[in-house]
Formats: structure tokens, sequence, C-alpha cells
């Protein structure tokens, strides 16, 4: 069954993204973020400027393309996240 | 509600141990609203706020009956505490009435308790009424997200809200047979042996380090 997904969880679900699939350290591409995040090119464009411009994710500019990798506030943030939708899920709420 | 020397004190000091353990679920669900500005939360957050100033109430009456200099117009607070309870117990299970309407199913548990008719009852029947009827919406919502996740704590939690509900209950008879000071006490009893197993997620969030920064990312 498709579950509504809220903001939060969506930006959770981006840096998670990006901290997982950095295994060789040079940052993520939009592509691989798009696959795993499951929204439009247009909606990512718009959040990864957000989260870059909040500092949870850092911009990697390539020659051609850019690459985004998760920063240390991002790291946080996901700790954070994940200790609260454990306390809510205890109370049988999604975040 | 009447309670006669040490079973009143006694009843006393368990609405305070309540009071505690709803205002620290309350600060808890709070920073995590700080956090995630998640509206989930923050019902959660209202909810136990609502319950810790109902149990404070409570208490604060039940206080009045054991030390003479502390008198207040029983009637008007009492009602005034189930009052605040029983809004704590709605949003408890409107918590859970939102998440279902996210996920696009049916509230079909709200079926599952049949709507009885409440003409000439008083006003705390009827609040403790709702109050009990919230509580059990709160458990079949909570044990169907056990089925889902598996997790214990949801299970403690389940568990929790089901003495919560057998204690409002108790109070419900209590209020219709106003004699019976033992159910009160035991409605206490139930009532905070389920707060009590509610208070498990906190201590979990805290021996998990909780969040050390406040604020939002």
């Amino acid at each position: 069954m498709a579950q509504y997904r809220t903001q939060v969880r969506i930006i959770a679900d981006v840096l998670s993204t990006a901290r997982d699939m950095n295994t060789e350290g040079e940052g993520v591409g939009v592509t691989a973020l798009l696959r795993k995040g499951n929204m439009s090119y247009t909606r990512m464009s718009k959040l990864l400027s957000e989260l870059v411009g909040s500092g949870l994710l850092l911009e990697l500019s390539g020659d051609k393309i850019s690459k985004y990798m998760i920063s240390e506030k991002g790291i946080q943030f996901l700790a954070h996240y994940y200790a609260f939708e454990d306390f809510a899920q205890s109370f049988g709420l999604r975040l | 509600m009447a309670l006669q020397g040490d079973m009143a004190l006694i009843g006393d000091m368990l609405q305070f141990i309540g009071v505690f353990v709803s205002f620290s679920i309350a600060y808890v669900a709070f920073r995590g609203v700080r956090h995630t500005e998640s509206s989930s939360l923050l019902r959660l957050a209202t909810a136990f706020v609502f319950l810790g100033f109902g149990f404070l109430v409570e208490a604060i009456v039940g206080l009045g009956q054991v030390v003479p200099s502390f008198s207040l117009s029983e009637t008007t607070v009492v009602v005034g505490g189930l009052l605040l309870e029983t809004t704590g117990y709605f949003f408890l299970a409107f918590s859970h009435a939102v998440d279902v309407m996210l996920s696009k199913r049916m509230g079909a548990a709200l079926l599952v308790f049949p709507v009885i008719s409440l003409s000439g009852t008083q006003m705390a029947d009827v609040l403790s009424f709702f109050a009990f009827y919230f509580v059990m919406y709160g458990v079949v919502e909570t044990l169907y997200s056990y089925a889902r996740t598996k997790k214990p704590d949801t299970l403690l939690i389940a568990m929790g809200l089901s003495l919560i509900g057998l204690g409002t209950f108790f109070q419900w008879l209590a209020t219709l047979y106003q004699y019976v000071g033992v159910l009160t006490l035991l409605q206490i009893i139930l009532q905070e042996m389920g707060l009590l197993m509610m208070f498990i997620p906190v201590l979990t969030f805290r021996s998990m380090g909780g969040v050390k920064q406040d604020g939002p990312i």
C-alpha cells in the first residue's frame, strides 16, 4: 500500500541516500538520488538547493555535474530524526 | 472522587506520578516537534499536556480533601479536570485518526465501539465515557501499528493504554456509583500503571542519548 511521505521523511530519505551511497567519498549524483528519492527532477533540484542552503548537504561541483555529500549537520539531523521516529513509532505514530 | 484517609493520600501521590510521566512524554514530544516539525508529535505532545494538567487538577482536588485548609469547589474542578483529561485522550486518539486518513485506510476501528445513548447522564459521566472511548480507539490503532512494525515498545504502549482504558472504565463506574471509593483507587492504580508503561519510550529515548542540541536544524 502506498504511504504518504511527509516533507521531513523525504528529507531524511535523501540524506540517508547521500550518506549510504557515498561509498567512495566522491559524493552522489542527482540520478542516484532521484532513483532512491522517487520524485521528479524539478522537485529534487529544488530540495537539493534547500538542503545545501541549510547546510545539511555539501555540493561538490565537478566539471559537468554536481555531486552531493552529507554534512556533519546532516548526519546529526538524521540521528535526531531516527531517535524521534523511534519514539513516535512506540506510540504507534509516524513522523 | 471521594477517597478517605490513607487511600486518598496514596491516590494523590499516584496522581502526581501521572503528572510527572505525562509532562515527561510531552516534553520529549515537543523536542521532537522542534527538530522534525512533525504534526504527529505535536498532537502527541498536546495530548500529554492536557493529560498532565488533568491529573494535576485531580491531584489538587484530592489534596483538598486531605488538607482541610485547601478546600475547593469540588464538583466544578473535578469536571474541569475530567474535561482536560478527556481532551488529552481525544488528541491521543486524534493522532491515530489523522494517521489513518493519511494512509487512506478507513477508520474501521471507530466502528468497533458502538455509540450508546448518553441522555440523562451527568457531565462527569459523559466525559469519563468519552475518555474511555478515545483510549480504546487508541488501543486498537496502536495494536494495528504493532502488527505492522512488530516493535516491542509499541506493544507496551498498547498494553499501557489498555490499563488506562480499564482505569477510565472504573472512573466511569465510580462517577455512577459515587459511594464506591475502592473503584476510584483502582482506577488511579490502573491509570498510573498504564502511564508508567508509556514512560518506557521516554526512558529508551534517554538511554539512546536523546538529542543533545535543541532547536530546528
